[in-house]
């Protein structure tokens, strides 16, 4: 069992708590002038999402998660699972609706992904930070307002719901930043 | 506080510190001096290299040889100091009367956002005080040092007893184990430690995650001077112990400014046997623990004899600097932190 000491810990580690995979968000050492030091983390669950605080004796050792980030290029969806696949040795990968998570909304044939395998299996998926994805559907466009004033909502490609500017109309490529979920521009040719 | 070293150089070789904070140090420095010029305390200068070094478990030095030119000597083990304070005793015990120093120190595993395993310790002994009259001179001094920089607001006293009966309504000197293993648990530290260690690191434990944050800042985020008194006599170190009502307490101090340890103090034992016990213990410690023993440094022991009735404190200089400056990392207030060193 790989396990890594304290010492090592800092902001991204992966490490296995009540048998869950875990990324370190915060590490922080507290070590009074005299007496027993600890280091408290705060760590966020990659099943989950969620971030709990965790404390340890400093010098002890706490069980490794084998978890890493690979860059995949999402190929499909079958109904059930998500189909990933290498770029350069083009083994596939599939990944459930649980892993996908968030991500289903901005998930786009043929973009690269970044998806987490934990023991060898997609765990979550990060969709590129900024995504084009065409308007589905959207009131009509208000010629001539370029103004950016005001807003409405469309629907893009994928389902995912965003505001736009009035001028926006059905067919159109945006820029998408999925971190906020938000409108940046027009997609440049 | 993220623990990540903060750098806005843009070349590995510059410093991490500003010219505004590297003149602070100076500045500062130069103050403190000042401060104890005027009081006449004697400034002195002892070895960083030491043939033994203080036993505290939890307190690691850095070693190294010593190698003669002719090899006809056997080489040496030298520890770099983690405190002035065994030979600054030497000194008191031969008459030196009140003394300071400014000394670089050393310890081992020591890096966060607060911690440099090199660091510089302000450490000074008044004679013929106690650790009451001390305590008020160190708020003098950082009330000095920081009014220019910081609104603080006026220094609180508290016992040791009474910060963790605010918080959890006990008596640390009292309380028993189990009580402390069922406080761990309701606030979400259960397994942290092992349910046969000392109660001490249970008492550790909680002051450090719930008392110690809150110490020197008022709720309305104001900073001061805080002063917390009487520890357990079982976390005595090098201070002399006494009995209040039916418990015996250390008397020793530590001061802290929002929410930062800044410092420690003790009034000083001048009792050999003790100190031998305690030291003793601790190597004890050390081996159950896995750690080195180290050599017990026999002159310092012998001139408590004839140290005077004295209390001394250290305070560590960057920790100052960053409430002085208002920084979140100690690497903002050291020309070349240990990444760069």
């Amino acid at each position: 069992m790989a396990t890594h000491n304290t010492n090592a810990f800092r902001s991204g580690l992966k490490l296995m708590i009540d048998g869950d995979p875990c990324s370190i968000v915060e590490n922080e050492v507290v070590k009074p002038g005299k007496g027993q030091a600890f280091n408290r983390i705060k760590i966020r669950n990659l099943k989950t999402g969620r971030v709990v605080e965790r404390t340890y004796k400093s010098g002890e050792s706490v069980e490794a998660a084998d978890v890493i980030d690979t860059e995949l290029q999402y190929l499909y969806n079958d109904g059930e699972q998500w189909h990933f696949m290498h770029p350069e040795t083009y083994d596939q990968m599939a990944a459930d609706k649980v892993a996908v998570g968030d991500a289903i909304k901005w998930l786009k044939e043929q973009d690269m992904c970044t998806v987490t395998l934990w023991n060898g299996s997609p765990l979550a998926v990060t969709p590129p930070n900024f995504v084009v994805l065409a308007v589905a559907d959207t009131d009509p466009g208000l010629k001539g307002d370029t103004s950016g004033g005001g807003g409405k909502p469309a629907t893009l490609e994928t389902g995912a719901v965003v505001q736009v500017p009035l001028f926006i109309a059905i067919g159109e490529e945006l820029k998408i930043d999925t971190r906020t979920g938000k409108y940046v521009s027009r997609a440049k040719d | 506080m993220f623990p990540v070293p903060k750098t806005s150089s843009k070349y590995e070789w510059q410093a991490s510190a500003s010219i505004e904070t590297i003149k602070l140090r100076a500045q500062t420095l130069r103050q403190i001096r000042t401060f104890f010029d005027k009081q006449g305390v004697l400034e002195v200068d002892t070895p960083t290299l030491s043939s033994s070094t203080i036993p505290d478990p939890f307190i690691e030095s850095f070693q190294t040889q010593y190698i003669p030119l002719t090899q006809t000597m056997q080489n040496n083990i030298y520890y770099l100091h983690t405190s002035p304070e065994f030979p600054m005793k030497r000194l008191l015990a031969g008459g030196s009367g009140s003394i300071y120093q400014i000394s670089k120190v050393f310890r081992q595993g020591e890096v966060s956002s607060r911690h440099n395993p090199e660091f510089t310790l302000l450490e000074w002994y008044q004679v013929d005080w106690d650790h009451r009259q001390l305590m008020q001179q160190v708020s003098q001094l950082l009330t000095e040092l920081l009014a220019p920089f910081i609104q603080l607001d006026e220094t609180v006293f508290i016992s040791y007893k009474e910060a963790f009966q605010k918080e959890f309504g006990f008596n640390p000197h009292t309380v028993s184990k189990s009580e402390l293993i069922k406080c761990t648990e309701q606030i979400g530290l259960a397994d942290v430690l092992n349910l046969d260690e000392d109660k001490d690191r249970f008492l550790e434990l909680l002051f450090s995650h719930k008392i110690e944050p809150s110490l020197g800042k008022s709720k309305d985020d104001n900073a001061y001077i805080c002063l917390l008194y009487n520890y357990p006599a079982t976390q005595a170190s090098l201070a002399k112990t006494s009995m209040e009502n039916d418990y015996p307490i250390a008397q020793r101090f530590e001061v802290f400014i929002n929410g930062i340890e800044l410092g420690n103090g003790f009034n000083e034992l001048n009792d050999a046997q003790e100190q031998k016990k305690r030291f003793t213990m601790e190597n004890k410690l050390r081996v159950e623990a896995g750690q080195l023993e180290v050599p017990l440094d026999e002159r310092f022991l012998e001139c408590l004899y004839s140290l005077p009735q004295c209390a001394g404190v250290a305070i560590g200089i960057e920790r100052l600097l960053m409430i002085m400056s208002q920084k979140k990392h100690i690497n903002e207030v050291i020309a070349f932190p240990f990444e760069k060193a």
